[in-house]
């Protein structure tokens, strides 16, 4: 059966195989395979803030550090320590931020998608957001959705066996069917609402 | 590929292949912040003891008993404390680049602070003038890197072996690096 369907797939997308003993990649092969099939969704569009984000304060510390080692090298030391202090403290402070930003800003969000109305007018933000303790198997997935009135948001708890095949197979399907399933009951809730 | 497979490492390419631009550029930041890390607390420790190599390694067994090959010393260089007879100081001779960790043993100091030692290692029979560079008979202030504070036994050995092998710290390195690089957190 997976034969028929890897078949299938690999016209449009290589089969994904992971090693199923290692958590950190079964997490990051069933956020990814959760991102494509939300970007499916009828004018959703990937938005890249918050990744953004972070990946410009860990270049603002790495160029920070690079330029005290250019100013050290031309300058030598005695002559170079005012401005050794200040990249070293402002590293370390720049550490500091990056942490603070991956625990309260980003905390577990993988996608952010921007849907639209189909002329271009932002409709609504989807915001998938997941968890997986270390040496846990249950898969915890919180899609909230967010309009110009309010918020909501639904988790599913599954253990990432049911995502996962035997051969560490990511089923895409599986996780489409699950998606579609949450994203469908947002969707009514919203439509219920008004 | 079926190399790979066997040593269990072909997931480690398929990570990166499945990666897109963002996470591709994340990994090398990754990789470029811990060396960023490492970078910075050497140059705190520099900022901090005032010394320009705060952590240096014994290299030769002169200063026995105190001192072994390998022993890894903790320096300190503040100007408001001067150097006195019987300290151990690490210094570098000009025109030279490996540092020397000896004993001061004589000492002359002028009104104006200016000041020219003499070192010896504890386990030599002679004074350093030997070790000195052509025509100089005593060191002054700027070639001592620091005073010996504080050491650690047998850490250094990591060190000299690197050098001594330089292939074995390129493979150690490049295999941290490689590993950094493509596993994804």
């Amino acid at each position: 059966m997976s034969n028929k369907k890897g078949d299938k797939q690999e016209d449009e997308q290589e089969v994904v195989q992971i090693n199923k003993w290692d958590g950190s990649q079964v997490k990051h092969a069933i956020d990814d395979a959760f991102k494509n099939v939300l970007m499916e969704r009828p004018n959703c569009r990937e938005h890249f803030a918050i990744i953004d984000g972070r990946l410009f304060i860990c270049a603002l510390a790495v160029g920070v550090a690079l330029f005290a080692l250019g100013y050290d090298y031309i300058y030598t030391f005695p002559t170079s320590k005012p401005i050794l202090i200040v990249c070293v403290a402002s590293y370390f402070v720049l550490m500091g931020i990056l942490t603070i930003y991956t625990t309260y800003v980003e905390k577990g969000i993988f996608a952010v998608a921007i849907q639209s109305d189909g002329s271009g007018k932002t409709l609504r933000k989807w915001t998938a957001s997941s968890d997986m303790k270390k040496y846990d198997d249950k898969y915890t997935l919180t899609l909230s959705v967010k309009d110009s009135k309010n918020v909501r948001e639904v988790s599913v708890t599954k253990s990432c066996a049911n995502f996962v095949d035997v051969d560490g197979v990511v089923c895409t399907d599986l996780v489409g069917a699950e998606l579609k399933r949450i994203y469908n009951s947002l969707n009514n809730a919203e439509k219920k609402d008004k | 590929m079926s190399v790979l497979k066997a040593i269990g490492a072909d997931s480690l390419f398929g990570d990166v292949q499945r990666m897109d631009k963002r996470q591709f550029f994340y990994q090398v930041l990754s990789f470029g912040m811990i060396v960023s890390s490492a970078l910075m607390i050497w140059k705190g420790l520099m900022v901090v003891t005032g010394s320009e190599s705060p952590i240096v390694v014994v290299l030769s067994g002169s200063m026995e008993p105190a001192f072994h090959r390998g022993d890894l010393l903790f320096l300190t260089n503040y100007p408001e404390e001067p150097v006195r007879v019987g300290e151990i100081v690490v210094f570098k001779v000009e025109g030279r680049d490996i540092p020397i960790v000896h004993r001061v043993i004589k000492l002359h100091e002028k009104a104006d602070g200016t000041v020219k030692f003499l070192t010896k290692g504890d386990n030599n029979s002679v004074d350093d003038r030997g070790l000195y560079a052509p025509g100089q008979l005593w060191l002054t202030k700027k070639d001592i890197v620091g005073r010996a504070r504080g050491f650690l036994p047998y850490v250094g050995m990591i060190t000299i072996l690197m050098n001594e092998y330089p292939n074995f710290k390129y493979a150690i390195l490049g295999i941290l690096a490689i590993y950094v690089l493509l596993h994804r957190e």
